[in-house]
């Protein structure tokens, strides 16, 4: 078990998210950061989709009821125990009664916490995720609180040594600020000149911009439709309002939507983009379907590369 | 096999997007269900989610274990199959949903109908409705066709939350909010039904195809 002994203004129990369910109008959600919550879970021995703790903003403390081996990772925040570091994506060892002191995330937007054993809420719909918007999910379907406790599961029979950590080289390069995207489902109906823009200009993350999508300040897209019959959208995928300001669907975004689509983002680069903060740029380049499902497969290489490397530690 | 009317394209690196048609029809939005279910049933290898709408369905798969050609290829074939049947309607079912018309936009959609309130509130209960699809947020059914004298275009400001439980109606159709979210519908009524419940066998009260009688309560 593990104890929230001063909540942070915005932490939720997220995992791999829900993946079978979006005919019900149920979004995929989970970690907006899917490379950082596997990182931190294979460095602690854990399955890479396990439940963990996802900080918007940093602060807080938790304490460890049970000994347990932990990771933090993701976002950038000075995080101590018993006054010592604990140093991101490494594998540390916590004593039972032992506070995770949490600082405000100083790069970076979501910041993981991966005890083994996973945190251990019920799965609804296959999945351990809280949708906040529908007050179901995680932990009593909301955020956690001063004085909430929430379960580990079984530790795994074996754990990474203490002091391992990720190699850099594994992990994305979340401050390139480059962004890959596909062509959208109606990325026809956007002239070149808009594609052309989406490419080579600079676009701000807004502060209008959450766990749902992420609006960008960037130059106009202009297209011809305004409103098309409503269909499946994704976390990635960039749609175009009548203002011509594009928004970043992320992962608690409606299943589907009527704002044409010009362009997605690769699965892969995501998590990127779910770090950059309000007022940070990002630039977006075009590539094709295979590339992007290469893309994919390194990306998903190097996080059991890294839960490999974990596990001969 | 020939694809007519069927294109294919890519959502991003993780799902393929198969529109049916150019126009919004009941027979279209039937083939599109028809198509759902049947690719369902033929457990295609990788899918994980079949996401109908109204011109289109949208098929998740694992991009680890297929291509983008091998699976958009399998199922075009397999929706060609069923645009070549004939498909039986899914089984449906009837609601009766209580509402108290009291919404914060009912005078002003009689207002701008030209009606009086009374005759919108016995419009809007008179119909029956039938389930196009669920989607937006959970358990949200968009359901049609709303009489033609109540078919207003959506709020131009969206709300920033309408409360769970409100009965709304836009353009063609009308939808019970299943939870507290922003919305642009205008809101007639509330109902205490509870749309969406995960824990529930069926999480979500209404499914394509079911019929909706919404019934007035004091």
């Amino acid at each position: 078990m593990i104890t929230i002994t001063r909540a942070p203004p915005y932490i939720t129990v997220q995992n791999g998210g829900r993946q079978h369910s979006r005919s019900l109008g149920v979004p995929r959600g989970g970690a907006m950061d899917l490379f950082a919550l596997r990182a931190v879970n294979a460095v602690v021995g854990n399955s890479l989709d396990a439940a963990a703790l996802e900080w918007a903003l940093g602060g807080g403390a938790v304490r460890f009821d049970r000994d347990c081996f932990f990771a933090v990772g993701g976002a950038t925040a000075r995080a101590t125990v018993s006054g010592k570091d604990v140093a991101p994506c490494t594998t540390t060892f916590a004593r039972a009664g032992d506070e995770l002191l949490v600082e405000q995330i100083i790069s970076g937007r979501f910041l993981y916490l991966a005890c083994d054993g996973g945190i251990d809420v019920p799965a609804l719909l296959g999945s351990r995720s809280t949708y906040l918007p529908g007050h179901f999910g995680g932990y009593e379907g909301r955020m956690l609180r001063s004085g909430d406790s929430v379960q580990l599961g079984a530790r795994p029979s074996t754990h990474p040594a203490e002091g391992f950590h990720a190699a850099a080289d594994l992990m994305p390069r979340y401050d390139s600020g480059i962004v890959h995207v596909t062509p959208g489902t109606q990325d026809d109906l956007f002239d070149e000149s808009a594609m052309r823009s989406l490419t080579e200009s600079e676009y701000r993350i807004s502060a209008a911009s959450d766990r749902t999508g992420y609006k960008l300040d960037g130059p106009v897209l202009a297209n011809s439709l305004g409103t098309l019959a409503s269909e499946a959208g994704c976390p990635g995928a960039i749609q175009v309002p009548g203002d011509g300001l594009p928004i970043a669907l992320m992962a608690d975004a409606p299943t589907i939507g009527g704002y044409p689509k010009i362009a997605v983002v690769s699965e892969a680069d995501l998590p990127i983009l779910a770090q950059r903060r309000p007022g940070e740029s990002i630039r977006f380049q075009l590539i094709t379907i295979d590339q992007s499902h290469r893309a994919l497969k390194r990306r998903l290489a190097d996080v059991h590369a890294i839960s490999r490397h974990a596990s001969r530690s | 096999m020939s694809h007519t009317q069927l294109r294919a394209h890519p959502l991003g690196d993780t799902a393929v997007t198969i529109t049916f048609g150019a126009v919004r029809s009941a027979e279209l939005l039937f083939r599109v269900h028809s198509a759902a279910r049947a690719l369902k049933a033929a457990n295609i290898p990788h899918v994980e989610d079949i996401v109908p709408a109204y011109l289109a369905l949208t098929v998740f798969y694992d991009p680890l274990g297929t291509s983008y050609e091998e699976v958009s290829r399998k199922l075009l074939d397999a929706c060609d199959r069923v645009a070549h049947s004939t498909p039986k309607p899914a089984p449906s079912r009837e609601h009766r949903i209580p509402v108290k018309y009291d919404g914060i936009d009912l005078e002003a959609v009689a207002a701008s109908a030209g009606l009086s309130v009374e005759d919108v509130v016995a419009s809007h209960s008179s119909r029956i409705y039938t389930v196009d699809l669920l989607g937006f947020v959970p358990g949200f059914a968009y359901l049609s066709e709303l009489d033609a004298a109540l078919q207003l275009p959506r709020r131009a400001q969206p709300r920033p939350r309408i409360a769970a439980g409100s009965v709304g109606i836009a353009a063609a159709q009308t939808a019970v909010y299943p939870l507290d979210t922003p919305g642009g519908w205008h809101i007639i009524g509330r109902t205490q039904t509870v749309m969406f419940d995960p824990t529930r066998d069926a999480p979500a009260l209404l499914a394509p195809g079911d019929t909706v009688r919404f019934e007035r309560i004091p």
